[in-house]
């Protein structure tokens, strides 16, 4: 195809052709489908048409309403948006913007496999229906007592925010699993870690072990429900 | 929580199905977490909460699916993927994407404006030098 449009190219070349060039000026039949005007300048300027005046001359596109030379922001009444992300400094991070998401959010994705791209690439085998799991198959999951081999117990528990703080002397109901609690344990921990950096060791050690020993009272005085109520910072501190 | 870089087709969808959605994720997630408490340091007697909170995981992926009809007609750009990929608050992809609309609608309200001017231009010139036609083409174009 290529080539064809090439050949016709050269023949109908003026270099090619038999005569030469010819003179635009030359009135003659159009017959290569394109459209011609002369344009004559000097003393007395005037268009000379093929036929009729303006041949060249097209209907022009139709008026839109809606284009560029408007303030779409304003039309799509965005303004309320762009004011309000504009003016304030966004927070970098994603847990800034999911504050209540317990774990590690803020890493990449790519790297626990937890991106929301794979899902799309590679989606999870859906449309069966969720059925309860029956009692042959919770056996499956008898776990044996004890805490996780060191390798699976990463700690992956967000801050919580401060507000949160007011919880703090409420009792857990009978049967729920802590779960303020465990945080603000945990906060208690940091802020208290973070006074005492400059002491010495020995002296952790001691409140460490102080600690330990309340945790085990408290476990004694729980509901067995409660038993498994640690968070893994805890079990590392421990 | 707020979704602002969704779009919302059609009015009829109210935000309380996404709401609902987002309350069901969230009782989900408390739910894994407290899963995760549970087995961090399992305890023997600790076996029958567990099974509990495995049902009530699959009861809750059960309402997620249910409220999956409600929102067929949200759409997702793809690229706030990527932002909360790597751990970005989605909230900057919106941001972002208003200063580029923004950035664009002047571009091209600049270029309108000035193909306006050299239109006008145009028109002044050819008049000055083609008083006749331009007369005649007025006449045609009904200006």
């Amino acid at each position: 195809m290529m080539g064809d449009q090439f050949r016709k190219v050269e023949q109908y070349s003026p270099k090619s052709s038999p005569r030469g060039a010819r003179s635009p000026v030359v009135p003659r039949q159009d017959s290569s489908g394109t459209l011609k005007t002369t344009i004559i300048l000097g003393p007395n300027p005037s268009i000379v048409p093929p036929s009729g005046p303006f041949y060249l001359m097209k209907e022009p596109p139709g008026e839109s309403e809606l284009t560029g030379a408007m303030n779409l922001m304003a039309y799509y009444g965005l303004e309320h948006s762009y004011s309000k992300f504009s003016g304030k400094k966004l927070k970098e991070s994603l847990s800034s913007f999911l504050p209540t998401l317990p774990g590690v959010i803020d890493a990449p994705g790519a790297q626990d496999n937890s991106s929301l791209r794979s899902v799309i690439e590679k989606p999870p085998i859906g449309g069966k229906e969720l059925l309860p799991l029956t009692s042959s198959q919770l056996e499956g999951f008898r776990l044996h007592p004890g805490p996780l081999p060191e390798q699976y117990r990463y700690i992956n528990q967000t801050p919580i925010k401060k507000h949160k703080n007011k919880h703090k002397k409420h009792k857990h109901k009978e049967g729920g699993i802590p779960s303020q609690e465990t945080h603000i344990t945990e906060i208690g921990q940091d802020t208290h870690e973070k006074k005492h950096k400059k002491q010495k060791r020995h002296d952790e050690d001691k409140e460490r072990k102080k600690r330990k020993k309340e945790k085990k009272r408290k476990k004694q005085k729980h509901s067995p429900e409660h038993s498994g109520g640690l968070t893994p910072s805890q079990h590392t501190s421990s | 929580m707020m979704i602002p870089f969704i779009e919302v087709i059609g009015k009829n969808i109210s935000m309380t199905s996404l709401e609902n959605l987002e309350t069901q994720l969230e009782l989900f997630i408390e739910n894994v977490r407290q899963i995760h408490i549970i087995v961090s340091d399992f305890q023997p007697q600790s076996q029958t909460v567990l099974n509990q909170k495995l049902q009530s995981l699959v009861h809750g992926l059960q309402e997620v699916d249910k409220l999956k009809s409600q929102v067929q007609d949200v759409h997702v750009p793809l690229e706030v993927f990527d932002y909360i990929d790597q751990g970005r608050n989605p909230q900057l992809y919106t941001k972002d994407c208003i200063e580029k609309a923004l950035t664009k609608n002047e571009q091209v309200k600049g270029k309108i404006d000035a193909y306006r001017k050299f239109k006008a231009n145009m028109l002044l010139e050819l008049t000055r030098i083609f008083p006749n036609e331009l007369t005649k083409y007025r006449a045609k174009r009904n200006e």
